[in-house]
């Protein structure tokens, strides 16, 4: 049984006009979702900005009233409060903030802020606590100086690492990571990135990991969704998404992937104008007359794409014959 | 569970102390130490302070040593007394009462309802504000159409009626009367940052911590607008002063045997007094002057400590 199984997640906020103010439209940030999250796995979820990546991420957290839909965990489904209670659910799931500055609270101690959720599950006595809070900030490559200090004092990146500290105060089952290290610089970054891999390893965690960046996620990822206007447009294992994309919309977030090799570059903005000459070219054949990505169908046992059976088949096959 | 972290971090107990030590060497000086030494930076604000705790505890005292009802009295001898006599430092009105003894009782009573009332109000409009802009749906929809009845209703004129209509009323009576209608200016500021400050992420993140509402309304957001509110609260006491003396002026604030500011600045109203017998009003008024603005420069000394990132003095 996977960690957690999301099953057609829906998240419509509504849109109010009128004298009356009743609600006469919504947005749907997320129009039926679903997939599942093994333990000890990192899972990616990719889209581009207001895709609905952070929605998804935080009704799985529990944070946002979900529409319609489950997810599941522990047989229980924790879009319902009181199931929530029931398992002490955010003992067991935690969030990692894209923003570090504002997802702590600017008058609070760093002791404070990591010690919060500790506070609430575990009820430790005042010695354990600190030594928790002192042995979490140990492992997050930061001194014991930082405990009495308050977050405007530090960096982003290392703002950041409080952030991962408190998410894992508790020792959590799975960690949503929404954004992690997008507001940092590239070095730090990469410091973030590898810390996140190296507590994953030390405590079983799973992640879901957030980005609009498919080469933030190479190196994080087993297996990955693509996620476009609120639906999912392509899952597969890394290998699937990297080497095999089939939906358009995955074709062009690869082809947005900025290129390093200098020599290469011309030849890369070649392939990033002809992808785009595709996407707005073939609008019809990947979206329906909506406008909205199509179901899931099946390609590979682990690879679906959303296109009509017929057309994800012949991709699939021209595709295969590229490869062979 | 805790051995996971023992394992995986080279501290244990017996660093405990000792880290605990070095963390405290490099503590961010608290809020109170913070305000402290902004008001040692600031000289005239210092001297605001001292004005005002140390008029307020004057009056306070000072109001016990004085029978009210003996110095209410009308004293023939003493009409229209010169000040700056040994009998009356500071004249006498036209009832021959010394403008001293009312002043320190008139100033106990008119501070005591301005306290009480900004205690009262700003605590009330403070909670509303937390709580309607916080929960945001039917709550706040409902909480605002109350607010909205309350802001329709014509203060002054309101307070007026109730006024005159109890038959029997004190200082007290009068504070909570006031109370009824000086809360909503407040809770509408409130209420409007508290929405914005409700979107950010520590409050996500707090409640993704299990942490209950009211913890996250009382403890996270509030010490957040904490700067907003000791301004509001300072402008509101200021005001307040105001507040009692205007409508004790019209004649609809305390009875007239209980003297306040107000009761003497109306000893303005006779022409002749305004000219002639300036001692009986000019006190008062100035007493008024001084107070409000010695206010308004503490209040804003505080905000620019709470926020701290526009601190003035060094901090050491
Ligand atoms: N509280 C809200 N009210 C109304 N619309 C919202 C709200 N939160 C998000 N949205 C909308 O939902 C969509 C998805 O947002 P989000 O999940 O933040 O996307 P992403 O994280 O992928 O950038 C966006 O179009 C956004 O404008
Ligand atoms: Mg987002």
């Amino acid at each position: 049984m996977s960690l957690i199984e999301i099953k057609d997640l829906k998240v419509h906020y509504p849109i109010r006009s009128g004298f009356w103010n009743r609600i006469t439209d919504s947005v749907r940030a997320v129009d039926g979702v679903s997939f599942n999250i093994e333990a000890g796995e990192t899972y990616g979820l990719v889209g581009e900005s207001g895709s609905g990546k952070s929605t998804t991420g935080k009704s799985v957290v529990g944070l946002e009233k979900v529409t319609s839909g489950s997810i599941m965990y522990k047989g229980l489904d924790i879009t319902k409060a009181e199931n929530r209670r029931k398992l002490d659910y955010n003992h067991d799931v935690q969030m990692i903030f894209q923003d570090s500055l504002s997802s702590l609270n600017p008058r609070k101690r760093i002791e404070d802020i990591i010690a919060e959720p500790l506070r609430n599950f575990e009820h430790l006595s005042k010695d354990d606590e600190k030594l928790r809070v002192l042995q979490l900030l140990n492992i997050v490559g930061l001194d014991a100086d930082a405990l009495y200090k308050y977050p405007h004092q530090f960096s982003g990146g290392q703002r950041q690492r409080i952030g991962v500290a408190r998410a894992v105060a508790t020792n959590p089952k799975l960690i949503i990571a929404d954004e992690p290290v997008s507001a940092l610089d590239l070095s730090v970054q990469a410091q973030v990135l590898n810390f996140m891999k190296k507590i994953q390893r030390e405590f079983g965690i799973s992640y879901l990991f957030i980005s609009h960046d498919l080469g933030v996620v190479r190196h994080m990822c087993n297996n990955i969704a693509i996620m476009n206007r609120g639906r999912l447009v392509e899952i597969g294992t890394r290998d699937d998404i990297y080497n095999h994309p089939l939906h358009i919309y995955t074709k062009r977030l690869l082809a947005a992937i900025p290129e390093t090799d200098v020599n290469s570059r011309e030849a890369h903005r070649a392939s990033r104008l002809a992808v785009e000459q595709v996407y707005q070219d073939q609008q019809s054949k990947y979206y329906d007359d909506n406008g909205a990505a199509y179901p899931l169908v099946q390609v590979t046992p682990t690879h679906a794409v959303a296109l009509p059976q017929t057309i994800a088949q012949q991709l699939a096959s021209q595709e295969g014959e590229v490869q062979a | 569970m805790a051995e996971n972290f023992e394992q995986h971090s080279d501290i244990s107990a017996a660093d405990l102390a000792r880290l605990t030590q070095e963390a405290q060497a490099e503590a961010t000086p608290s809020t109170a130490k913070i305000i402290w030494s902004e008001f040692k930076a600031d000289k005239p604000a210092m001297a605001a302070l001292i004005i005002i705790v140390g008029f307020i505890l004057f009056v306070m005292i000072g109001a016990l040593f004085i029978n009210t009802p003996k110095m209410m009295e009308t004293n023939i001898m003493g009409y229209f007394n010169q000040p700056f006599t040994a009998d009356f430092w500071l004249g006498a009105d036209s009832a021959g009462r010394s403008v001293a003894k009312q002043l320190i009782v008139g100033s106990r009573n008119s501070i005591g309802i301005a306290i009480g009332l900004t205690v009262i109000s700003s605590t009330f409009g403070i909670c509303w504000g937390l709580i309607s802009g916080y929960f945001n749906g039917y709550i706040d929809w409902g909480m605002q159409r109350i607010y909205d009845f309350m802001m329709m209703l014509p203060m002054t004129m309101m307070i007026i009626v109730l006024v005159t209509i109890i038959p029997h009323y004190n200082s007290v009576t009068l504070t909570f009367i006031f109370s009824i209608f000086y809360w909503e200016g407040t809770s509408r500021l409130i209420r409007s940052r508290t929405l914005a400050e409700s979107e950010k992420d520590y409050v996500a993140a707090s409640k993704a911590s299990g942490t209950s509402h009211w913890k996250i309304i009382f403890r996270e957001i509030m010490p957040n607008i904490s700067s907003l509110i000791i301004v509001d609260c300072t402008l509101s006491f200021a005001e307040n002063i105001g507040v009692e003396t205007g409508l004790s002026y019209l004649g609809f604030g305390l009875p007239s045997q209980t003297p306040s500011l107000g009761t003497m600045i109306a000893n303005a109203n006779d022409p002749n007094n305004i000219t002639q017998y300036w001692w009986t009003w000019l006190p008062a008024a100035l007493e008024i002057i001084i107070l409000c603005l010695s206010i308004s420069y503490v209040g804003q000394v505080l905000r620019r400590a709470a926020d701290s990132s526009q601190r003035q003095g060094s901090v050491n």
